[in-house]
């Protein structure tokens, strides 16, 4: 009983490190947003408690020393591209993934050659095309040879999570639709994709997210038209100021309140078709 | 009708099906009784078109089905795990076949809610339409299984196992229902199953397959009484079955002496039903067309309205006798007890060296 306790203790202070580091820097840098500007810096002591930097981000406060984040078009550009990307590799993914359910010759190539592409380092990837783009003359852009590249990176984490989903389908339930009379290609459409649509959804966030705040292969082959992550990179060139603690915070809070709001949805669905169950029991007794 | 000629399907040059042939009537409660590793899915399988054959044909009423799809050949298929979609309530379950098959769907809502309807009575699912598949039991889970098949009203409907996940008591009253499901639609139904009893209780006809053959195709009572061949005796589970071999006129079985009769010359092995054997007093002589053997009794089994009672015999295995309540009281061995077991002669059944059942002449009068 003694060494119990004393291994819940030990487990107790693991996963409070634990937590530390996961949130930490998020808690410092959302403390840190709220420095009083401009001339507080990114650094405590906290001379006053102030929402300059917010307004700074949003283009409400008084003209400065301190250039806006050039963010605007960069983020269009960042999240056109994640769109773009998460489309093509989900896509291919599942594609790809619906071909392995059946053996066929060469898989294991194929399957290493997709895999290929996230474990290649993605500094050699990105000069290797950048190089490749250069020999050919193709100009490079974030909407082509960036496009690319973001692909070949998050088509096998869409491929592989696909495949996963698919490991666990039932083929039998396919087999049962063609039994009476459905061919394939609607068996597809009204059987199997809704079975597997969770599954695409995590595929299609995988795919968003690493493309979204993807860095070393679009340094190479976006461009002079930056995407996101690289314009946050070019400040840190010059100076650090607390207006890039705001704009993280504000995208926290905006990915959070899309969760809040997929969470919402989930519950709520579940909700209503408990409540059709019990409204047939009602009737029934 | 359909019928099946010289199919044959291996995998990884394992014979699976072997040159199996096999006439399937219109309206007609067709069992197959096989062991599993007989190649019974396999068969299922070939005929629904999931798997395609490596030789011979499938036909049904006249045309050749061998090369079809699944999804145009018309047959219904009723799968072991019901492989219902989860994603669906109920009555979509049993819709989707009617709605969205290629050949001939049924876009008229209202007259599908009819026909859903109507099959829910008749299967038992009356008010649970708007149930999702999840929140339904077995047993109603197998009735959505069989009425989402029978709904699309199809010309042969193959059931896998169709009973082997239901416990007992749902078994005993689904064997009832789904006759009576099968006479009032006639359609025919091609039920594959493991189990001896639910072949026999169910079939109309049965074949009893054994490494990819059809070893017996024939009414269930004649397969009971009469297996053609020592497996089939070894499958319907009511045989004691003796191994050895005759010389001088005599079966000899390790130290066990049994009369054979004439045209037995041949035989390899004698197959005593359970329910033959009378006990009779240690040292009886048997009279003249009684055959038996001394054995110790082992232990006994109590099974509501019957008792089984192991004995080893002198050969040297295990020997079952079965006592319905019935028809006689049960009578108290204990372990060790040595008894003797009486038979006659004509109510056994001998094979020969290649299993085959021979053909014996009882004398007259003997029993």
């Amino acid at each position: 009983m003694h060494r119990l306790t004393s291994l819940r203790w030990i487990l107790a202070f693991y996963t409070a490190l634990f937590i530390i580091f996961l949130y930490g820097p998020f808690v410092v840098m959302a403390i840190l947003s709220f420095q009083q500007g401009p001339e507080g810096g990114p650094q405590f002591p906290i001379i006053e408690w102030s929402t300059f930097w917010y307004k700074h981000v949003l283009g409400f406060a008084p003209p400065s020393r301190i250039a806006p984040l050039p963010i605007g078009e960069a983020l269009t550009r960042s999240l056109t591209l994640a769109f773009a990307t998460m489309v093509v590799s989900t896509l291919l993914g599942t594609l790809t993934a619906q071909a392995f359910r059946t053996r066929f010759k060469g898989s294991g190539v194929v399957f290493y050659l997709v895999v290929l592409g996230m474990m290649v380092p993605g500094v050699l990837l990105g000069l290797g095309m950048a190089l490749v783009a250069d020999q050919f003359g193709i100009q490079r852009t974030w909407w082509g040879t960036a496009f690319v590249l973001h692909v070949v990176y998050t088509y096998p984490f869409a491929f592989l999570v696909m495949l996963a989903i698919f490991n666990r389908f039932d083929r039998s339930i396919e087999e049962a639709s063609w039994a009476l009379g459905v061919p394939p290609g609607r068996t597809f459409r009204k059987v199997t994709f809704p079975m597997i649509f969770p599954g695409v959804l995590s595929a299609m966030l995988f795919a968003l997210t690493l493309s979204y705040d993807e860095f070393p292969r679009t340094l190479f082959t976006g461009g002079n038209q930056v995407t996101m992550p690289i314009a946050i990179y070019g400040t840190f060139a010059v100076e650090i100021h607390p207006n890039l603690f705001a704009f993280g915070v504000l995208t926290t809070l905006f990915s959070f309140a899309l969760l809040v709001v997929y969470g919402t949805l989930m519950s709520l669905s579940i909700r209503r078709a408990r409540a059709r169950v019990s409204g047939i029991q009602e009737d029934v007794t | 009708m359909m019928e099946l000629r010289g199919l044959s399907k291996s995998y990884d040059g394992r014979s699976a099906i072997a040159d199996l042939s096999l006439r399937v009537e219109d309206d007609e409660y067709l069992t197959l009784l096989g062991p599993s590793g007989s190649g019974k899915t396999t068969l299922l399988r070939l005929v629904a078109g999931l798997d395609l054959p490596e030789h011979g044909r499938i036909s049904l009423n006249g045309q050749d089905i061998t090369a079809l799809p699944t999804y145009r050949r018309g047959l219904g298929f009723v799968q072991q795990n019901y492989a219902l979609f989860p994603h669906m309530s109920v009555a979509d379950n049993i819709a989707f076949g009617l709605r969205n098959r290629v050949e001939s769907p049924v876009s008229d809502e209202q007259e599908v809610e009819r026909r859903v309807a109507a099959m829910m009575d008749l299967v038992g699912l009356q008010g649970l339409g708007n149930r999702m598949v999840g929140q339904i039991s077995g047993g109603q889970k197998q009735r959505v299984s069989l009425a989402r098949t029978l709904i699309t009203e199809p010309k042969v409907c193959l059931l896998d196992e169709p009973l082997g996940a239901l416990d007992a008591n749902l078994r005993e009253r689904m064997t009832v229902e789904l006759r009576n499901i099968r006479q009032s639609l006639g359609v025919t139904f091609f039920h594959v199953t493991g189990n001896e009893s639910e072949a026999l209780a169910m079939g109309d006809r049965m074949i009893v397959l054994d490494e990819g053959r059809a070893i017996q195709v024939a009414p269930p009572d004649e397969i009971f009484d009469r297996p053609a061949t020592v497996r089939v005796a070894k499958f319907v589970n009511s045989y004691n079955i003796l191994e050895g071999g005759v010389t001088d006129g005599v079966f000899v079985c390790g130290d066990l002496r049994l009369p054979v009769p004439d045209g037995g010359a041949d035989t390899r092995y004698i197959a005593v039903r359970y329910d033959t054997p009378s006990f009779e007093a240690e040292g009886t002589d048997g009279a003249a067309g009684q055959a038996g053997l001394t054995a110790t009794f082992l232990t006994s089994e109590f099974m509501g309205s019957r008792v089984v009672y192991f004995f080893r015999s002198e050969a040297g295995t295990v020997f079952e006798v079965e006592r319905h309540l019935s028809r006689s009281d049960p009578e108290t061995f204990t372990g060790g007890d040595r008894k003797r077991l009486g038979w006659p002669v004509s109510e056994t059944l001998f094979f020969d060296g290649n299993g085959d059942r021979l053909v014996v002449t009882h004398a007259r009068g003997a029993a």
